[in-house]
């Protein structure tokens, strides 16, 4: 899992409608609003990059949004994600890694 | 993970990336940051990749770094971050990360066909520093060669060059950066005498129109790209241009996309200005105060091998490297250069590309006269598909955001020009444009050249890493400037090496050839990222040679290589990195390197203990050297005078360069280091960043390239700084535009603008056809305005061969891989290479997306799957293939033709055929 904060910029006469649109989104929650700037903070869970990148693309595509792009990443315990990794990227450490004399 | 600590969390990030763009904080908010950060050290820091230079802040808990995210303070990205940014916290931790050195060995002896077996570092050493030795003696300071890296530390890159150059005396150094920035570098001192950008990227914010040429920035340099978007929605008059060989994810906000056929940016440019001339829209004032109009010979060749090339070339591949002895026009050349068509024109300026001299205005004008609409709209039209009359209208929109004089305009290029056999030429003409019409070195005015590589400005350029530079952008072959870093380095005269040495396609040649017997790979990755590889690994492996390869991961360059150093990587040391805009940016190390990983610093002082001053500054054969004040073919034994100046011969070059008196003075542990450590200091027991930095800053202060003491980047107020920084009332204060008066302190009271840049900056005069008096005229305080013709790409498209291959990067993988294709995410989201292909050319091939298909050229072939749909959309006759995959090395597939002036390679365009595997 991935947590991600998002700064998104919206025209400020549609604030309204880009935070109802934004909170529709799948895995996202729009936490903090700044009316006079048109600021939103939404924070995008996803189940890996793909679906971030999929999400961050669909915030810039909503109508009246001015700029969307990544602020913060949270680094989760993520172990089990070098299952899918392509073997030759997943020596055990202090190995020779085994590519290197293939 | 539970609900709780999940929405606990989501607070905690929402709260930090509210906190860092500066919005006020909930006091729940508040509450969450600081239990979930209560263990956490944040400190500032620079990413990793890109020449944007954002600045990041790093979170360690633990000896982890456990977050990271965009610095608030930072004036590049204002707290912005983009995908890869994102996730500079976990290159460092793949699972097969290198953390032992490694030896071909069999019976535990080295072996150049044995297998790698993990040995100590005192082992490597002494088998490197043998095998070195060896070459050195047979070979002298020519046979020696180091890959260097335009990712290297300013710091790293200082050890290095000092090493070769002053150590060695040997030339044969050059960074990947070669392969990046060379035709900017050679751009910029032809025009101007100086390198690097007279802007910065402020430039956006005050800018009307900003036009890409060749610079796909909305996936290669995303934040600017987000500073680009946000003025396009929030200035009503605000134009992007972006022209390409195909389309890409910047067309996507662009108001005029350009698709233009390989090379034919030459022609563009001259269409422009030409139109400049014909509406009269040259800004005189400015052009005969400040410039002057200069050009250079045609017959310059294309960066192969000058003779002797068959010898390695296949059959097949000379058709084409046989243009470097003669080419023969073609019909648009014949036109562009007022020739007949199938001209024989002999490469007579293969060893002097880079000659000009000074030319009138009428010369010029007439010079552009061949490039009408009528002209280079057809030769130019890049996709068969649009009609001729649009592409017509939209050059001419191009031509009218140039001339109209109530128009700013900032012109953006990086690879596309660059990466081009005429990469000087196309660099010099972008300032051409913006000289004519007096757009330059002013807010939101001018042309500027992005970087690719962190510190490709910062180290590569401005330390002088390249096999022709030093330090400040002084060069080898000047004796001034040889004399003036023999004196700041204290070294005996004559002890510089003035032949220039051999560039990075170049130590790939040598050692194909075994004049090259032993290199060092440090920061990079040449067996994945040099063109026409098949070559060079057969060279690796066969020839007798030594090859050690410094990584953090096992590269293509450790496959090849003889002895692999584990390195340690970017928050595991101290450095600072140069970017784009000229701003130095420091960081401290943030965690300790794994297992017995080490900085390449470190690295090459240890080697430099085991090497003695006698074995270099005697006598030294250098085939080739012809200079005022050398015997021919060699350089002078200089030990006599270093005894007199208190070198012993028995001393290492350690001692000798430098653990010297004055370096040793810097102590570790230093108050600037506020509790983080040193795995290097507290090795040698000195502190090696700062004493390098402070020693190299000497070469720059009072010459245009001033920088500010060590300690005044690591204040927590200051996020980098431009150069020239110097000191005005007391405080160090850089310089946003230069040459510009208003801003630059260099410049002569009074000028208005002061191009005082000294290189070349006297020169013959003459006309389009040559120089009528050889007398150099001097232009203090001028730039020059090139007339460059345009020159067809040396292979092109045939029966055979039908189609244009085109490489280039991805958003989400750095260069050649090694970091990102670590990050389980970055990996996932683009695991392969793909190529590009125009769904009808598909089709006509009988192919469907996803086909694994062979992409073959006369050089090499790759097997890869197609990609007809997706974020690029290549027109019909081009392939789009990226170079990051290690399984798909299609730099096997790619010419190593360079632009003769630079070196630099091209690879943007050769002719291949697909097929289905």
């Amino acid at each position: 899992m991935n947590l991600s904060g998002i700064l998104v910029v919206a025209k400020p006469q549609f604030q309204a409608e880009v935070v109802e649109s934004l909170n529709a989104l799948p895995g996202a929650q729009v936490h903090q609003v700044d009316a006079a700037s048109g600021r939103i903070v939404v924070v995008q869970e996803g189940a890996d990059i793909h679906a971030e990148i999929d999400a961050i693309k669909r915030i810039k595509a909503l109508p009246h949004v001015i700029m969307a792009e990544m602020v913060y990443h949270y680094l989760a315990d993520d172990a089990h994600d070098y299952d899918t990794l392509p073997a030759e990227l997943q020596d055990a450490p202090d190995a020779v890694p085994s590519c290197l004399n293939a | 993970m539970g609900i709780s600590r999940r929405d606990f969390l989501k607070t905690s990030v929402a709260a930090g990336t509210a906190a860092t763009v500066g919005m006020p904080l909930a006091k729940e908010a508040e509450a969450a940051v600081m239990t979930t950060e209560k263990d956490w050290q944040w400190d500032k820091a620079v990413c990793r990749f890109c020449g944007t230079g954002c600045g990041i802040l790093v979170a360690t808990r633990d000896g982890r770094i456990v977050a990271t995210k965009g610095d608030p303070k930072a004036p590049v990205n204002k707290g912005l971050n983009c995908v890869k940014g994102y996730f500079n916290g976990k290159i460092m931790y793949g699972q097969d990360r290198l953390t032992q050195p490694l030896l071909r060995m069999t019976d535990g002896k080295f072996d150049k066909k044995g297998k790698f077996v993990p040995v100590s570092w005192d082992k490597a050493m002494d088998v490197m520093t043998e095998k070195f030795m060896a070459a050195f003696k047979e070979k002298g300071p020519t046979g020696v060669g180091m890959f260097g890296s335009g990712q290297w530390t300013v710091m790293e890159g200082y050890v290095a060059a000092k090493l070769w150059k002053a150590g060695l005396r040997s030339n044969t150094i050059d960074p990947n950066a070669r392969h990046c920035m060379a035709s900017a570098v050679a751009g910029f001192m032809q025009t101007f005498g100086i390198d690097e950008p007279a802007g910065n990227y402020d430039d956006i914010e005050h800018t009307d129109t900003a036009v890409l040429w060749g610079a796909n920035m909305c996936e290669m340099h995303p934040i600017l790209w987000s500073r680009i978007t946000d003025r396009r929605l929030t200035h009503e008059a605000m134009r992007v241009v972006n022209l390409s060989t195909y389309g890409n994810m910047s067309s996507d906000i662009a108001d005029t996309e350009i698709i233009f056929r390989p090379g034919t940016d030459l022609a563009i440019q001259n269409y422009i200005a030409r139109e400049i001339v014909k509406r009269g829209a040259v800004n005189k004032a400015f052009v005969e105060k400040y410039c002057v109009f200069s050009t250079g010979p045609n017959d310059i060749g294309y960066g192969f091998r000058p003779k002797n090339a068959d010898k390695f070339a296949s059959a097949a591949e000379m058709v084409v490297v046989a243009n470097e002895q003669e080419h023969t026009l073609d019909a648009d050349e014949a036109i562009a250069q007022g020739k007949p068509v199938g001209t024989k024109v002999k490469q007579t300026n293969i060893a002097t590309p880079d000659k000009h001299w000074h030319i009138s205005f009428e010369d010029f004008a007439k010079g552009l006269e061949p490039y009408t609409l009528d002209f280079v709209a057809p030769l130019a039209k890049g996709d068969p598909d649009e009609p001729l009359d649009q592409f017509k209208t939209k050059l001419k929109l191009l031509a009218d955001y140039y001339c109209d004089p109530k128009r700013k305009v900032v012109s953006y290029w990086t690879m596309g020009f660059n990466q081009h056999q005429r990469g000087t030429w196309v660099n010099e003409q972008a300032y051409m444009n913006h000289l004519l019409v007096g757009k330059q070195c002013q807010p939101g005015n001018g042309a500027f050249s992005l970087t690719g590589q962190p510190s490709a400005c910062g180290t590569a350029r401005e330390v002088g890493t390249f096999s022709h530079r030093l330090p400040a952008d002084m060069v080898v072959p000047i004796k001034k400037h040889r004399d003036h870093a023999e004196h700041l380095w204290k070294l005996p005269p004559n002890t510089i090496n003035p032949a220039v040495g051999s560039h990075f396609t170049k130590i790939m040649r040598d050692l194909e050839d075994g004049s090259v017997k032993w290199a060092m790979v440090q920061v990079n990755n040449p067996w994945q990222n040099t063109a026409n590889l098949n070559h060079w690994i057969k060279a690796a492996r066969e020839m007798d040679n030594f090859i050690v390869c410094c990584d953090a991961y096992p590269s293509v360059s450790a496959k090849v290589a003889d002895l692999v150093l584990p390195a340690a990587m970017i928050y595991e040391k101290w450095g600072a990195y140069g970017n784009a805009e000229r701003r130095t940016q420091h960081w401290r190390q943030q965690v300790a390197p794994p297992g017995e990983a080490r900085g390449d610093a470190w690295i090459l002082l240890e080697f430099a203990k085991r090497l003695k001053v006698k074995d270099f500054w005697g006598e030294q054969k250098v085939p080739g050297l012809k200079a005022d004040g050398f015997e021919d073919n060699k350089l002078p034994s200089v030990l006599e005078a270093a005894r007199t100046m208190g070198y012993d011969p028995e001393m290492s070059l350690y001692d000798a360069l430098f653990a010297t008196r004055e370096n040793k003075a810097f102590k570790w542990p230093d108050p600037v280091s506020k509790g983080h450590a040193n795995h290097i200091a507290e090795k040698e027991g000195w502190f090696v960043e700062k004493a390098m930095f402070e020693e190299y800053r000497t070469f720059g202060s009072g010459h245009g390239h001033d920088l500010a003491p060590f300690d005044v980047y690591h204040q927590d107020d200051v996020r980098g700084l431009k150069w020239p920084v110097v000191q005005k009332d007391g405080k160090w204060t850089e310089t946003a535009w230069r040459f510009n008066e208003e801003y630059d302190p260099y410049c002569r009271k009074g000028s208005g603008f002061d191009f005082y840049g000294d290189f070349a900056k006297a020169i013959p005069t003459g006309n389009l056809d040559g120089i009528t008096d050889p007398k150099p005229v001097p232009l203090p305080g001028k730039a020059k305005i090139f007339f460059r013709p345009y020159a067809a790409p040396v292979e092109q498209p045939n029966k055979d061969f039908d189609l244009w291959l085109c490489t280039g990067r991805v958003l989400e993988h750095w260069h050649s891989g090694t970091m990102t294709r670590r990050v389980p995410e970055l990996h996932r989201a683009v695991p392969n290479a793909v190529c590009w292909m125009h769904p009808r050319d598909a089709e006509k091939r009988g192919l469907q997306r996803n086909d694994l298909v062979w992409v073959e050229s006369v050089r090499g072939k790759v097997k890869v799957r197609i990609e007809t749909g997706g974020r690029n959309r290549v027109p019909r006759g081009l392939v789009y293939v990226p170079w990051f995959d290690e399984g798909v090395l299609i730099n096997k597939v790619t010419l190593d033709t360079t632009c003769p002036i630079s070196k630099q390679t091209d690879f943007k365009k050769c002719a291949v055929k697909v097929y289905k595997a």
